[in-house]
């Protein structure tokens, strides 16, 4: 009796304590006045599973953020090592088969919430009155997580971004007018190079999200002043509930069955990396499934038609999605009521989902094509499977890598040539590397030979000698054998 | 069209309650799991054993003059991440008959690259000073010359190249 009466006693104590601090913390930071406002929302018609879309994107987008900085400690911009830096996160680094399948899934739900945070406000008619540009704020939203999937796709530089990205720059292309400078813009040039890389990257790790977390800022701040809606049928209006504690639970529950999702889906499918982007290869392309109907739809579409479904489909669809509140002004909010509505929303959902199933179906039942993706699947999986090997860097040992075995420089190099480009032709600061050299306009074997007889008509510049008299015509003929093998890596 | 409604008629919730406790429980499962794996992600490579090197050539022994002070590069081999980084070090070989000795040229007081003058090993950086066998003459050095493991194959010197640490003074190989 004794014993528990101190412990009592002690609780109380310590709560004592603890809400001294919190006094002590409210009086400097205001903190009790922010909880309030973060969690005593009230609700009209109260808490329901229907609202939990909002909150899981918000999870998912914090997800996007942590997992996505990490990546970032390994991941390398450059078409050189990018996929060699994704290779190991994926195969190497504790944790980091989880933490990039976390992030690439992530990004898959994203997609579908968002697209099912839109159906459910479009359904229950949350868009309308006082609430216009709440759900034009979200339409922009979910162009910048189109833009996040378009940028990220490339940056494993693995055959399937380098091919897929290809096909979206060229459709970027197609736009009337401003296409080829705007598909100029996208890659930093006219082709996919290691410039697109950087600028995608840039775009997928600074710009878009801080983009998209002011436009959440906006997007919640809107949604609170405007207040939710609640459902469309009013007759739970008088009911009111607070956000905390049922609302949070809920939230907190699709919160975790979505993580849970997320981190099954990392752990048994592992997020896929092929071999390395290879562009002589015939690499069939295919989009990612959400944007597989437009893909199916370009299908019907030849030649000058085919910006319809690339580029007027999308932009009048989010037009419309963008413009809707201002235009449908009934109060009318239940989906029944508002027949057109929702034969729309059912038509446009139903279609895409068919267009993706009709996309997969041809690909199976078109033996060409099932062949060739079937194999490509093989050749990823097959990548996929091997240990990871890290990437060789380095001047001159890339080149040694390269030959297989060390292959000696001939003695009259190392004579007269190494003091300046290097003992095994690497390069050194007053002269430039040889290796690589052959593949170099105006540096065929011939052009090397005549250059070391006469350099003066290909203007090299000094210190390099402008001939060399003393090496006999045997060892010149050595020395450029020997530098057509020094191959870059 | 619903009815505007009063902010005020909510009752506010007793902010312990089962369900909020249950919340919490969730949060803090999802951000230890998270947690967790961000710290293996971020630790963890940095305690990867690196690979040795392997021997590198450094050409005929008989081609290493008699009580010269040789200068030899090595191609070395970093393990960092998803690269093996190859990149040059000097090495010096002294050979006296059939006595040979390779030394790191890299001097074991603060790092700084070894030299030679006359037939002394010299760090110009905070004069220290070595003769021909690697043992200290002069300077701050806490020790001789680093030697380096080699071995003679086919009549061709070879090397293992390794790094060792500074400012000690035993000779203590970093790995």
């Amino acid at each position: 009796m004794l014993f528990a009466g101190i412990i009592w006693k002690n609780k109380i104590m310590a709560e004592s304590k603890l809400n001294k601090l919190y006094d002590w913390l409210d009086e400097r930071t205001g903190i009790k006045e922010i909880t309030r406002e973060a969690l005593d929302e009230p609700i009209r018609g109260g808490a329901r599973w229907a609202y939990v879309f909002g909150s899981i994107l918000l999870f998912l987008f914090a997800i996007q953020v942590v997992t996505g900085i990490f990546l970032t400690m390994y991941y390398v911009p450059s078409a050189d090592h990018a996929h060699a830096s994704v290779s190991y996160i994926q195969k190497a680094v504790p944790g980091g088969a989880l933490l990039r399948g976390l992030h690439h899934y992530g990004a898959t739900a994203m997609v579908i919430l968002a697209v099912a945070h839109l159906a459910q406000t479009f359904l229950f008619g949350a868009y309308k009155k006082k609430r216009e540009l709440l759900w034009a704020a979200g339409v922009i939203m979910l162009l910048i997580i189109f833009a996040f999937s378009f940028t990220g796709y490339l940056l494993p530089w693995d055959q399937a971004a380098y091919f897929g990205t290809k096909v979206g720059a060229s459709i970027a292309g197609e736009i009337p007018v401003v296409g080829p400078v705007q598909q100029r813009i996208m890659l930093g040039g006219n082709d996919l190079t290691t410039v697109t890389l950087s600028r995608f990257f840039t775009t997928h790790v600074f710009l878009l999200p801080l983009g998209l977390a002011a436009l959440v800022g906006l997007h919640l701040y809107l949604f609170r002043r405007a207040t939710p809606a609640g459902p469309f049928h009013n007759r739970d209006d008088k009911k009111i509930e607070r956000f905390y504690p049922k609302q949070v639970f809920k939230d907190s529950v699709a919160i975790l069955i979505c993580f849970v999702a997320l981190v099954a889906a990392a752990k048994y499918w592992p997020a896929e990396l092929g071999p390395v982007a290879d562009p002589t290869s015939d690499y069939l392309a295919r989009p990612p499934w959400y944007f597989m109907p437009l893909f199916q739809l370009l299908k019907y579409s030849p030649g000058k038609w085919a910006i319809i479904p690339t580029v007027v489909l999308p932009a009048v669809l989010f037009g419309a999605l963008f413009l809707l509140p201002f235009f449908d002004r009934r109060e009318e909010r239940h989906p029944l009521r508002r027949p057109l509505a929702t034969a729309l929303l059912i038509l446009i959902l139903g279609g895409s989902i068919g267009l993706i199933f009709l996309a997969r179906h041809q690909d199976r039942t078109n033996p060409e094509f099932a062949e060739k993706l079937k194999q490509q699947e093989e050749d990823m999986h097959a990548y996929f499977a091997k240990p990871f090997e890290p990437q060789i860097v380095g001047g001159a040992a890339a080149a040694l890598a390269a030959s297989g075995k060390a292959q000696e420089p001939p003695p009259a190099y190392s004579e007269n040539c190494a003091a300046c480009h290097g003992d095994n032709g690497e390069g050194s600061p007053i002269a430039v590397g040889l290796i690589g050299v052959s593949s170099k306009p105006q540096r065929s074997k011939e052009d090397l030979l005549k250059i070391l007889d006469d350099a003066k008509p290909y203007g090299l510049k000094k210190p390099m000698p402008e001939s060399f008299p003393k090496i006999p015509p045997e060892d010149k003929q050595k020395i450029v054998e020997w530098m057509m093998t020094l191959k870059a890596q | 069209m619903s009815v505007e409604f009063d902010e005020g008629v909510a009752p506010v919730p007793e902010r312990r309650s089962f369900l909020g406790l249950i919340s919490g429980l969730i949060v803090a499962g999802i951000s230890a799991v998270l947690g967790v794996t961000i710290g293996r992600f971020s630790i963890g490579p940095a305690f990867t054993a690196s690979s040795g090197q392997d021997w590198t050539e450094l050409g005929p022994l008989d081609e290493f003059a008699e009580g010269k002070l040789v200068k030899k590069n090595v191609i070395v081999s970093q393990d960092a991440g998803w690269g093996k980084f190859q990149s040059q070090r000097s090495v010096w070989v002294v050979r006296k008959g059939d006595d040979v000795k390779v030394f790191s040229g890299v001097c074991p007081h603060l790092g700084c690259s070894v030299n030679t003058r006359a037939d002394k090993f010299i760090c110009a950086c905070h004069g220290s000073e070595w003769n021909d066998n690697g043992d200290t003459l002069a300077g701050p050095t806490p020790r001789g010359l680093d030697t380096l493991e080699f071995r003679v194959e086919d009549n061709k010197l070879k090397v293992k190249y390794q790094d060792f640490k500074q400012a000690i003074t035993e000779k203590q190989v970093l790995s």
